[in-house]
């Protein structure tokens, strides 16, 4: 892994949107590492450094969905907002819910911004593209 | 005599201490005796011209000065057993003016005061019945007795035979009711008599005092109405300077009313049977006489036999009759709570069958109030006055079951339907729910023995009419008492009726339960529809658009058309999916109704569509907003939707939308008036049914939910909502919304729906 490039961890269970975030980040042009992880538990252990991941690099920015198998996005957003060492990374929800509840709970356990993800392509290449120039391009992103 | 009591008060009779009245008839001889010797401490005044010796040579004398010593001596011997039935009556001989003997029947009895009463009658001889025969008589009408099942026929027979004993004229059976009224059920007489057959007499007819001497003293006979009575010599008693107790005296004198009664009646002489049952006066065995008629110590005694024998088969057949009738209400009893559970609503089960409910009680209506509605069955008040008379139940009563036979003495209003409703008997299931008989006054269920309003008018004050008139006073307003049996049986249903009403309370209970968990089910579902249902959408949205984008060159316009089309259609299904979810929602999400400033939610609404707006260039105005209770994110939705189809149905004109508001009497009317392509108002009604649409897809886009969604929220509030438009002319939605929330729902929908004809 290269350090010198910007670490996103996203985490989400569905292959076929796994796969448009990659073809529509494929067009970008700041360098980033994608690691991709399918559940929560997963997620956790990654940021944990735990298991297998124990040489797991801490991630730039979360892309973090709602719905996910094992443990999931809600917990996944609670336990690292709610962890000191972990607290500081921006975690941006990208979900198909655009159930009210969600977007107040994610809100009130500090998420980055909630974002819907869009049926139509372009719109979606329109977030993404939004998220990279905002998160990767314009923020200052906290230094460990 | 008769003229001083002519305007005697009737009703004086209650206090008149009849048993001190010490007055006598003139047909025997009553004298006082101070034991042991038999001194005699009082005398009848009339001892002298029947005896032939001066009042002082008898009293302060003994029997055996007066009367044979031999025969006295016979009698103190008697009078130690101290059981006067062995002794009376006792034959007594007495020479008459120091000349013949002259022969009495002589019978004892010791009243009150310890003192002991001889009274001397001449016997009548030739009226006498030897035992054999009066045996036979008995039998006879035993006999005859034995074949007949009621107690009405009973009671013919009795008078029939206690006539042919006695020839009197007439021979009536009296029965008193628990109130102690009178009526005549039985009647023997002669052709020519006036029927007194099934008249009725008030209580004070025969007063306590009365009652009392009948019921200690069981024959009572007075042979000559007409006679003058005579007063004991002297008169209190030289011991105790009192009158004499005369209670159980034969020749105590009847009261002056009693004598003008008997005399307004025509009637010359008169003997009278007690019927006693369980030490209460039953009834009485009344016989009259046109003229004076004595009837010996012998015949007395087997009418008051005859009596004791009829009346004891007559209690037996009277509990027989109570037995049956308590049988016959347990049947129809267990009939009704059959026909209870055979039908859905178990009122009609009390209603809709034979029997119903009223045979339960022997009622002439019945009122069932249920959930706020009637069932009434039979006679009963118009349910106006039902109303008030359930307000007052709920106010009064908090037992199990209340019964009254005179509803208006406790409840005044009820005086105006006394004539159906003066006995009440009511089983309240609960505060709101009331089971109620009604039992019409006495007066209109009494049948006649002849129609007493075609006698003759009287003068007379004191005659069976007037009595019957006086009856008729005191049970106006009165019902027949309800016997325990039907309160019985009344209670009886009230315990079934509880039951089923628990039941069904039970099976609500689960059925909001069910629709609770139900409900929770459907959360689950607008959830599973919103996330899951639409990323399989959004993933064949997406990849379409990316199959298109990517692989633009090498496609035909053909192939650009169908992806399209598929795009088009994952479109419809979300916006489809999304209006589904914003129509459950109205009801899933009930948030409470707050003050709401309408202006809030349109200005938001606007706000929503501001890009529509900007992009049609419409123009919206609005009166001034009042202030309602309401969801405020709801109102939102259906002012969102309202603008928004009044946009989508544009006409060629530049929009323009109003919102207007009017306050009625318990809500507020608003309306949304467009200027656009209107609605054929064939067509008001189906634009609010959900899916459907006046017009094809490829037209006009939209899911056919949006006014569903509208008619949904309006309802949601207790409103109503209605559109009225014509083609070509724009269209103006109406919505109601209740000043008060969900109070005052139905007057603002009633005064709608009237004001939309």
């Amino acid at each position: 892994m290269n350090p010198h490039h910007t670490t996103i961890l996203l985490v989400e269970d569905s292959k076929a949107d796994i796969r448009l975030i990659q073809e529509v980040l494929k067009s970008s042009t700041v360098p980033y590492e994608l690691i991709i992880l399918r559940n929560g538990i997963d997620a956790m252990a990654y940021l944990h450094q735990e298991g297998e991941f124990a040489n797991a690099v801490r991630p730039h920015l979360i892309l973090l969905d709602l719905n996910l198998p094992r443990k999931d996005g809600r917990e996944v957003l609670a336990e690292t907002k709610g962890d000191p060492k972990l607290k500081r990374i921006p975690v941006v929800i990208l979900t198909t819910s655009h159930n009210e509840e969600d977007i107040m709970y994610s809100y009130d356990w500090h998420v980055n911004c909630y974002i819907t993800k869009s049926r139509n392509l372009h719109d979606l290449f329109r977030i993404v593209k939004g998220i990279e120039q905002f998160w990767l391009e314009t923020v200052t992103l906290p230094m460990y | 005599m008769k003229s001083a009591t002519q305007n005697m008060n009737l009703t004086r009779l209650e206090q008149e201490p009849i048993h001190l009245y010490n007055r006598l008839q003139p047909y025997g001889i009553l004298l006082v005796l101070e034991e042991p010797d038999l001194r005699v401490l009082q005398v009848s005044s009339n001892a002298q011209e029947v005896l032939g010796i001066p009042l002082e040579n008898i009293i302060n004398q003994t029997l055996e000065d007066i009367f044979d010593a031999f025969q006295v001596g016979y009698i103190k011997e008697g009078l130690k057993d101290n059981n006067f039935d062995f002794i009376n009556p006792s034959k007594i001989w007495a020479r008459v003016n120091g000349g013949d003997f002259a022969v009495f029947d002589g019978t004892f009895h010791r009243n009150s005061d310890g003192f002991l009463i001889l009274e001397l009658e001449h016997p009548v001889s030739y009226e006498s019945i030897p035992f054999l025969s009066f045996y036979n008589l008995a039998k006879t009408s035993i006999s005859k007795l034995q074949e007949t099942t009621s107690v009405r026929d009973f009671c013919q027979i009795i008078v029939q035979e206690v006539r042919k004993i006695t020839s009197f004229d007439r021979v009536m059976l009296y029965q008193f009711d628990e109130n102690n009224n009178g009526a005549v059920i039985a009647e023997d007489k002669l052709e020519n008599l006036e029927s007194y057959y099934g008249l009725r007499y008030p209580e004070s007819d025969i007063p306590a005092p009365a009652r009392r001497l009948l019921t200690s003293n069981w024959i009572r006979i007075i042979p000559d109405a007409q006679a003058e009575a005579i007063d004991l010599v002297p008169l209190l008693n030289p011991v105790t300077g009192k009158p004499l107790d005369l209670t159980f005296s034969t020749l105590r004198s009847p009261s002056p009313c009693h004598l003008e009664y008997l005399y307004n009646m025509g009637v010359g002489s008169s003997l009278t049977i007690s019927l006693i049952k369980d030490n209460k006066l039953w009834g009485l065995i009344a016989c009259h006489h046109q003229t004076t008629k004595f009837i010996s110590y012998e015949l007395r005694k087997a009418c008051e036999f005859l009596g004791r024998v009829f009346f004891a088969e007559i209690s037996s057949r009277e509990e027989t009759e109570d037995y049956d009738y308590r049988m016959k209400l347990n049947s129809v009893h267990s009939l009704l709570v059959d026909s209870m559970t055979q039908e859905e609503n178990f009122v009609d089960g009390l209603v809709k069958h034979d029997p119903n409910l009223l045979e339960l009680t022997n009622a002439q209506g019945a009122a069932i109030c249920f959930g706020g509605n009637y069932t009434l069955i039979g006679k009963t008040p118009l349910e106006e006055d039902l109303d008030k008379l359930i307000e007052w139940l709920r106010e009064n009563v908090d037992q199990d079951i209340f019964y009254t036979e005179s509803l208006a003495d406790l409840y005044p209003e009820a005086i105006k339907y006394k004539d159906i409703a003066s006995g009440l008997l009511v089983i309240p299931i609960s505060k709101r729910n009331y089971v109620i008989w009604f039992r019409q006054e006495v007066i209109q269920s009494v049948s006649w023995g002849g129609n007493p309003y075609q006698s003759p008018a009287t003068e007379l004050s004191l005659c069976p009419r007037k009595s019957f008139d006086l009856w008729k006073e005191t049970v106006r307003g009165k019902s027949l008492p309800w016997k325990q049996v039907e309160v019985n049986a009344a209670l009886g249903l009230r315990k079934v009726i509880v039951n089923i009403v628990l039941r069904q309370a039970d099976e609500l209970a689960r059925l909001a339960q069910d629709l609770e968990r139900s409900n929770a089910e459907l959360k689950k579902f607008v959830y599973f529809a919103s996330h899951d249902l639409q990323e399989p959408l959004n993933q064949v949205s997406n990849y379409v658009q990316l199959l298109e984008m990517r692989y633009r060159e090498k496609l035909d316009q053909d192939a650009e058309e169908f992806i399209n089309f598929a795009v088009e259609g994952v479109n419809l299904m979300q916006s489809l999916i999304d209006g589904l979810l914003a129509y459950s929602k109205v009801d899933l999400h009930r948030n409470q109704l707050a003050p709401t400033e309408v202006e809030v939610p349109l200005k938001k609404a606007m706000a929503n569509l501001r890009g529509r707006i900007a992009e049609t260039g419409t123009k919206i105005t609005h009166d001034l907003l009042p202030t309602v209770m309401a969801d405020s994110t709801q109102l939102t939705q259906l002012f969102q939707n309202l603008l928004g189809n009044a946009m989508k149905f544009h006409s060629d004109r530049p929009t323009e939308i109003h919102i207007g508001a009017k306050e009625l009497e318990d809500s507020w009317l608003f309306s949304v008036r467009d200027n656009g392509i209107g609605i054929d108002p064939q067509f008001a009604e189906r634009i609010f049914v959900i899916f459907q649409r006046l017009h094809a897809r490829d037209e006009y886009q939209g899911t056919g939910m949006g006014l569903a969604i509208c008619q949904k929220i309006v309802e949601f509030h207790h409103g109503s909502i209605w559109v009225e438009s014509e083609l070509d002319r724009g269209a103006t939605f109406y919505f109601t919304i209740p000043k008060g929330g969900e109070e005052g729902e139905s007057t603002s929908h009633n005064y709608l729906a009237s004001g939309r004809q």
